[in-house]
């Protein structure tokens, strides 16, 4: 999956959830999810994981944001969208070498 | 999808099994796990080989489960391994064992599941804890703990989970005949059935009588509940 595609998919279900909680907030690459500049607050966070795990699942991708790497708050993955979606390249490319 | 998705762990033999038959008689759609393949056969019931502490096995199960079926109603963390012996003869190899599938396998499941649950904001989840641990039982301190461990995440779970509509509570079951106590001396399971309240072996249908009142659409207001059978309590 070409790491545009992984973006586009993280801006598509972050900014549903933005959505849904009213928030006049739209998503790009540098979008903060974590950590002070974060417009999420831990459960928002948690809601917005739970979501781009099912969008990849849907898309027959099997990611899982749950790690210690990714639960560590120095160089999270989860800082900004761009940094999340290097993190899941990386899962989607491993996947697919398995599955070749 | 109306009928009601059920994942139950540990379906292979002895309570599994049971409540595996139970639910698929009421017609709901069962997905099962054990180590080896089950027997069971039946249009409603399909079963995966996997062991219950392997995370990756465990998230694969749920994705799939998650794909067809697009949501799990209930899940009934049944798998357990028991160990009974003297802390002084125990080998830390043991206590890894009965952690690895009594705690982790049963939170894996819990976290996955939750998920699924989460997105469609319905859930209940049924784990397995013991009268072991308030009766504090000699011989039983690793069992215990971890069944103690189970206690702990369901009252915690019970809290982070309400917010997505989903009851998280326990059942104490007593002893019952399975294949879990059939090696335990027959003087060790009488005094047993004497620290209980009502001194009788547990039946199988003691324990779907509890999961039929944590299921019931109308035990929307019950979580964070651990139920001892045979009158048993802290």
């Amino acid at each position: 999956m070409e790491k545009h595609r992984i973006k586009e998919i993280l801006n598509k279900t972050v900014n549903e959830y933005f959505e849904s909680q009213d928030f006049n907030e739209k998503a790009n690459e540098d979008t903060v999810l974590f950590g002070k500049e974060s417009v999420l607050d831990s459960m928002g966070l948690v809601n917005v994981i739970i979501d781009i795990e099912s969008r990849f699942l849907d898309e027959d991708y099997e990611i899982s944001l749950t790690s210690e790497k990714a639960m560590s708050r120095r160089n999270s993955p989860f800082r900004t969208i761009s940094t999340l979606a290097d993190f899941i390249g990386e899962q989607v490319t491993e996947n697919e070498e398995i599955d070749e | 999808m109306n009928k009601k998705v059920m994942v139950i762990t540990g379906t292979r033999k002895g309570i599994g099994r049971y409540l595996s038959e139970y639910y698929l008689g009421k017609n709901f759609i069962v997905i099962g796990c054990s180590r080896s393949e089950s027997d069971l056969k039946h249009e409603k019931y399909e079963h995966f080989c996997l062991d219950v502490a392997d995370e990756k096995a465990v998230n694969k199960m749920i994705s799939a489960i998650s794909k067809k079926y697009g949501k799990i109603d209930y899940l009934i963390n049944n798998a357990g391994i028991a160990s009974m012996n003297h802390s002084l003869l125990t080998p830390l190899s043991v206590v890894e064992k009965v952690f690895k599938t009594n705690v982790f396998g049963t939170f894996v499941f819990c976290r996955e599941a939750g998920k699924i649950m989460a997105k469609n904001k319905f859930g209940r989840i049924i784990n397995f804890a013991t009268i072991a641990t308030p009766l504090k039982m000699e011989g039983e301190s690793v069992y215990a703990a971890s069944k103690s461990a189970i206690e702990s995440i369901t009252k915690i779970l019970a809290k982070e989970f309400s917010t997505y509509n989903i009851t998280v509570n326990a059942i104490g079951p007593t002893p019952i005949y399975t294949d879990l106590i059939k090696n335990v001396p027959k003087e060790k399971m009488d005094s047993l059935l004497n620290m209980q309240t009502i001194n009788r072996y547990g039946e199988f249908d003691d324990i779907s009588n509890v999961i039929d009142f944590f299921i019931s659409d109308k035990s929307n207001f019950i979580t964070g509940q651990v139920i001892f059978l045979g009158g048993v309590s802290y």
